[in-house]
């Protein structure tokens, strides 16, 4: 991704941080907690297996055959009056977004949540030329203000209590709000409505593009992204080439699948469907409605055995499920996309030496795989990853290291040496069973991790002793 | 980057890559329907914070009369699209005291309810789908703080497939549209569910049966 910011630290360092914050933890898994069961509720009573595989094969399907599909969307969009752009990277993405509004002397923009924005650093370059851009979605306005990246793809402020919201706002805005949902909504409502009613360019995401009908959906709550694509002379619309169905008959699963997995809502407040710009007698609407489609590294991802990442609807299941989610939130991962989502798709996306300790920052419990509602093998991904990035970095000595510990390992006698040596070697760092902290290299394990020591007397030596028969104390199997 | 270069290069990175089969026939989802249509649609909608009612053509003033007092609404806006219930809805608005306008920007953003029609009632989901045409705006139903849409009894379709299934045509004749479940709203603050962000605070669904 070009968002041009390097990260603020490694996984483990940014954990840390976050780690050390009071109540994030607890705020972060009741608020996960909450999203789990209200998509078990959302889905109770559907046959949600038959959903998820239609899902995937539909997904599978058109991303097998993107390049069609792209070409079919641009051209009945255009028949339609919409500007489509093409953008090979983020760069192109931004400068051609920059280029619309230069042309139309633009200073105000207002935005919707789109994720690729986030992707391709979208704002600081806006801010940068000047031009004052403001996030509409509460949740995004609030850690736009704050200074923030989002910490969660559905609730991008789900890491900030009620009171540091009203803090916040007071000390911007020069208010006395209270620590009131209700209160802190209105004030917001409010004051982003001047902004709908004079940005002169709206910028919003894409959910779904249709193929076949060359339109393309934003689902919202709240309805800011009504707002972006009806109320400013210019609409925006960022998608990722991936972000596209063949026809609105798949919505009828697409939608239930992203909205159920993200929300627990059978449906959005709102499902906006953009077929282009205002005819000549309408009352409103936009002038120009442009869909900049980014490729930004997914077109390297199609040959590989990681395609299926490109079948994410974004939905953010997966990061409500997942155990190191949980702990750290979207802020430990330092970068856009979080969770485990985040951490196959960044890696592949940035590279390795970005991101390549994202595909750690994982249990591999595969919580996230039973979760997705396009069946992406997500922890296969991760694990296939931390091949591929061992591969990549993995030095001589490592290298040397693991042959000597594979042929040491190989041969019953020198396995038994090994663990004579391991043993009276340990006796210096074990403490309470556990062997807390090892010297260099066993300290990059047991800086993050305890190590069970080799026991007193190991299984094989057991097995001699007593043979087949049962040690007194062990007869009862405990 | 040129189109072409760009579909080029998404066409040689799915070289060697087999086709999946599209499946013909989906599952059912909670958003399908379930047979039933007006009672489910009021048992949906009113799930979303917002009102259905089952109406003649006769009660459409008292209807309308209800919905602006119970918005304490002084002004509304109008969309051409609900022409034929013109003179009732009037009726309605000036016994609650509510002076009625043409839609355009102004006017929508300072009236306190805004009346247009529906084009299609989901029964599975309590939503409504309003086109934007030259006869029904956008704004109507987005900027005045009350929504009223009114839809006719055969509008009803049980699930989103009969949705999605005529979505293509409705959009042939407008330039957007939009499916609206209830008002607006957020749980963005600790998930809190508050009503009434951007979009409306309230809105209510008149079905008008067929006589």
């Amino acid at each position: 991704m070009t968002a041009g910011d390097e990260r603020a630290g490694t996984f483990a360092e940014l954990a840390h941080v976050q780690l050390e914050k009071p109540g994030l933890r607890r705020a972060i898994g009741s608020a996960m907690d909450r999203f789990v069961l209200n998509r078990a509720n959302a889905f109770a009573g559907a046959d949600l297996e038959a959903m998820r595989a239609a899902g995937e094969a539909i997904r599978a399907h058109t991303v097998a055959r993107l390049d069609s599909y792209l070409a079919q969307f641009a051209e009945a969009a255009e028949a339609r009056g919409v500007k489509v752009f093409f953008a090979a990277d983020g760069a192109e993405a931004v400068e051609y977004v920059r280029g619309v509004i230069r042309d139309h002397g633009a200073t105000r923009v207002a935005k919707g949540k789109s994720m690729a924005s986030e992707e391709i650093g979208l704002n600081h370059a806006l801010e940068a030329d000047g031009v004052d851009v403001v996030e509409t979605d509460l949740g995004e306005y609030i850690v736009q203000i704050a200074h923030e990246p989002p910490s969660h793809i559905i609730v991008p402020a789900i890491h900030k209590k009620r009171d540091e919201i009203a803090e916040l706002f007071n000390d911007v805005h020069h208010t006395d709000l209270p620590a009131d949902p209700p209160e802190l909504t209105r004030f917001a409502r409010e004051l982003l409505r001047d902004r709908f009613l004079s940005a002169e360019v709206g910028i919003t995401g894409v959910n779904f593009a249709v193929a076949d009908a060359g339109a393309f959906v934003i689902v919202t709550n709240e309805g800011n992204g009504r707002m972006c694509s009806t109320l400013p002379k210019v609409h925006v619309a960022l998608m990722g080439m991936e972000r596209i169905v063949p026809s609105f008959r798949e919505l009828a699963v697409m939608l239930p699948l992203l909205t159920g997995s993200a929300t627990g809502q059978r449906v959005t407040a709102y499902l906006n469907v953009i077929g282009g710009p205002r005819g000549p007698d309408d009352v409103d609407g936009p002038d120009e409605v442009h869909v900049v489609i980014l490729d930004n590294g997914r077109s390297r991802l199609l040959g590989t055995e990681y395609r299926s990442v490109l079948h994410c609807i974004r939905c953010g299941a997966c990061q409500n499920v997942c155990p190191v989610y949980r702990q750290v939130g979207g802020h430990g991962y330092g970068t856009v996309y979080g969770g485990p989502i985040g951490a196959v798709l960044t890696p592949l996306l940035d590279g390795f030496e970005r991101a390549g300790d994202l595909p750690y920052a994982s249990s591999l419990c595969a919580a996230c795989t039973d979760v997705c509602p396009v069946r992406i093998p997500l922890h296969e991904h991760l694990l296939s990853l931390r091949r591929d990035v061992a591969r990549e970095r993995a030095g001589a000595a490592e290298r040397s290291a693991f042959r000597t510990w594979s042929a040491v390992w190989s041969r019953p006698w020198s396995y038994r040496l090994a663990a004579r040596f391991g043993r009276a070697g340990q006796a210096l760092f074990a403490r309470g069973g556990r062997i807390r902290r090892a010297p260099f290299p066993l300290s990059r394990w047991t800086s993050g991790r305890d190590l069970p020591p080799i026991a007193s007397r190991t299984f094989r030596e057991r097995w001699k002793r007593t043979g087949h028969r049962r040690e007194p104390g062990a007869a009862d199997g405990r | 980057m040129d189109a072409d270069a760009f579909l080029a290069r998404v066409r040689s990175g799915l070289a060697g890559v087999a086709p999946a089969p599209l499946p013909d026939v989906h599952p059912q989802t909670p958003a399908s329907g379930d047979g039933r249509l007006f009672d489910r649609f009021a048992e949906e909608l009113e799930k979303a914070g917002g009102t259905a009612r089952w109406v003649s053509r006769q009660d459409l003033s008292a209807e309308v009369y209800e919905a602006a007092v119970e918005a304490s609404a002084s002004t509304a806006v109008v969309s051409d699209d609900v022409a034929e219930f013109r003179e009732r809805i009037d009726r309605g608005l000036a016994d609650a005291g509510c002076a009625a306008a043409p839609v355009s920007r102004e006017a929508a953003a300072s009236a306190d309810l805004g009346v247009t029609g529906g084009v299609v009632g989901v029964c599975s989901t309590g939503s409504v789908l309003l086109r934007a045409t030259p006869a029904s705006p956008r704004i109507a139903s987005l900027l005045p703080p009350a929504h009223v849409a009114i839809l006719h009894e055969a509008a009803l379709v049980p699930g989103f497939e009969e949705l999605f299934d005529v979505l293509g045509e409705q959009l042939r004749e407008a330039n957007a549209a939009v499916l609206v479940t209830g008002p607006s709203r957020t749980t963005d603050i600790e998930l809190q569910l508050v009503r009434g962000v951007h979009g409306p605070k309230s809105m209510t669904a008149l079905v008008v049966r067929e006589e």
